[in-house]
């Protein structure tokens, strides 16, 4: 008896069909993502709070929990998302970001992206950031006046100090 | 000694084995595709809101400029992230914005009145049915999404079919001169018949599907392994000290899209555009994409909303041979580069390849089972050595 195809075991063929079940399964991530992307979840998945930059105010939060991810040449980057607030909205030329505090205007970090009311950045972390590192958040306006703050990473990204800590054992 | 079975035969089953163990499989990927193809065009049949009927007989379309003028009545703080100007004049253009609350929201406009004619919901259509077909909702994380391989692998098979079948069929042209299709023969001659005329008339269709999918599959990998066709080249930025300096009290600068769009029309002035994005920040570029004399290809050229000058442009005189080969691979996919007609094309053709599919599993049912039986016979008769018992 050959054991090939036909037969009893013809049914066996059709299994493929229950590929069909593999979207099924990925479509509440699809939407969840689409929503986080969207902003139709609130800034991020997890808010930083409320900063405060001079006359300037903004709410930042991260985009998501997860660790940063390496992107290419880039290295690993962290997203994060800044919702500028009151009169920042018309004030703030650009806001960037950076681990670590920056020397000048021009090494201020990443670019936020996007309209005031939602703008994101892939924030890079360093050969050298540690746990205590700090997120250095400047901004510009248009007159051009510069303003800075900065807080511990532990609080801007729990995630990334964690993975931080298990590079470093590495 | 039997005879060793014929090369034709050899083919022949192949053929029949290259779809059958993923037929399920390609059969979904085949007719979500072909709804994917014209899921525009669904929509707007389904959503009056998506349709860009003039208020008139001699109504002319607003400047970008005044449309984004009366979307912010409409819609006080709303802030362009892109536009698209779809090919067919049927269509209302597609606004992405972000609104005051954070959200990002698209708004189909009327290009006539600037009229905001309906909100995509929660669920768009257009871009569910493409992800479904190309990626199966897989998530892209840092690289293509494993569904994006699964699909995109598929090419393989279905190349292959259509080379076997040709070999199978050598004089297969002559089914354009005498079409066949028996109805009275029973079930199996009638899908073989059907397989065969279908596959015949579909062979430059499923030619271009198997290589532009294979194209895809290799992108893919590429991007996996940080290969790239094109020279990457650093992102465009404008100058610290170019971005004018604004008193507090003053409103920062709007770019004008209407003065972007005759900057570029200014140096190339056949240049149609499709696809609009405003700055991302005060340091970017009004992004426009468009079709110029080729039309598989957009060309892309980015303006300084501050000097309203070309800083870059990507035309298809700018383009390698190579580039305009691999650019070419997603419109010839799609099929939206030149209408309606070519659309529902696509869609006719993609129905009788997602047939096809299932026509050859209904004859793999009826005959090919036997047959592999037979050939394998054959070969165990022919072989040298003895084998063992079962």
């Amino acid at each position: 008896m050959i054991a090939l195809p036909g037969g009893r075991r013809r049914w066996r063929f059709h299994v493929c069909a229950l590929m069909l079940l593999v979207p099924i399964g990925f479509a509440p991530g699809y939407f969840q993502r689409l929503d986080l992307e969207g902003g139709a979840v609130g800034l991020g998945e997890r808010e930083i709070g409320v900063l405060r930059l001079g006359r300037w105010k903004a709410r930042l939060a991260e985009l998501d929990l997860g660790p940063p991810v390496i992107e290419g040449a880039a290295g690993p980057i962290k997203t994060f998302t800044l919702a500028l607030e009151g009169a920042a909205i018309d004030e703030v030329r650009a806001a960037y970001a950076k681990i670590g505090e920056p020397r000048s205007i021009r090494s201020a970090g990443a670019l936020f992206a996007g309209a005031p009311y939602r703008q994101m950045a892939g924030v890079a972390a360093p050969e050298t950031a540690t746990g205590d590192s700090e997120l250095w958040l400047t901004f510009e306006g248009w007159d051009g006046s510069i303003e800075q703050t900065s807080l511990p990473l532990a609080d801007a990204s729990p995630s990334t100090v964690a993975w931080l800590a298990g590079r470093r054992r590495r | 000694m039997a005879h060793a079975p014929s090369s034709r035969r050899l083919w022949f089953v192949a053929h029949s084995w290259l779809g059958l163990p993923i037929w399920g499989f390609l059969f979904f990927v085949c007719l979500t595709g072909s709804i994917a193809t014209i899921s525009q065009e669904i929509m707007w049949l389904v959503d009056p809101a998506t349709r860009a009927n003039p208020p008139s007989a001699d109504a002319r379309p607003l400047g970008y400029d005044e449309v984004m003028a009366r979307i912010a009545e409409q819609r006080p703080g709303a802030r362009l992230h892109e536009m698209t100007q779809p090919v067919k004049p049927e269509f209302a253009l597609i606004v992405e914005a972000a609104t005051p609350d954070g959200e990002t929201r698209t708004f189909f406009v009327n290009p006539y009145d600037g009229t905001i004619q309906g909100e995509q919901g929660w669920f768009d259509f257009r871009a569910f049915i493409r992800a479904l077909h190309g990626w199966l909702l897989t998530p892209f994380d840092g690289g293509y999404a494993i569904g994006w391989y699964a699909v995109s692998a598929l090419s393989i098979p279905l190349m292959g079919s259509l080379v076997t079948g040709i070999v199978v069929h050598k004089k297969f042209w002559r089914l354009y001169l005498r079409p066949r299709l028996r109805l009275s023969k029973g079930r199996r001659v009638f899908w073989g018949d059907l397989h065969r005329l279908v596959a015949v008339w579909s062979i430059p269709f499923i030619a271009i599907m198997s290589t532009t999918a294979l194209w895809f599959l290799i992108e893919a990998i590429l991007y996996a392994n940080a290969v790239t066709v094109a020279p990457v080249r650093p992102p465009l930025v404008i100058a610290r000290e170019a971005a004018p300096n604004v008193a507090r009290s003053e409103a920062p600068p709007e770019p004008s899209i209407d003065a972007a769009i005759a900057a570029i029309r200014a140096k190339h002035p056949d240049f149609a555009p499709g696809y609009i994005e405003a700055p991302e920040s005060a340091y970017g570029h009004v992004t426009v994409y468009g079709r110029g004399a080729y039309p598989l290809i957009f060309e892309e050229a980015k303006v300084n909303p501050y000097s309203n000058e070309v800083a870059q442009s990507r035309m298809v005189s700018d383009r390698t041979a190579l580039e305009l080969v691999t650019e070419s691979m997603r419109p010839l996919h799609v099929g939206d580069f030149a209408g309606l007609w070519l659309k529902l094309v696509y869609f006719l053709f993609g129905v009788l390849l997602t047939g096809l599919v299932f026509s050859g599993m209904m004859i793999w049912a009826k005959r090919t089972a036997g047959a592999t039986r037979a050939l394998v016979r054959d070969i165990r008769v022919a072989g040298p050595f003895p084998e063992p018992a079962e």
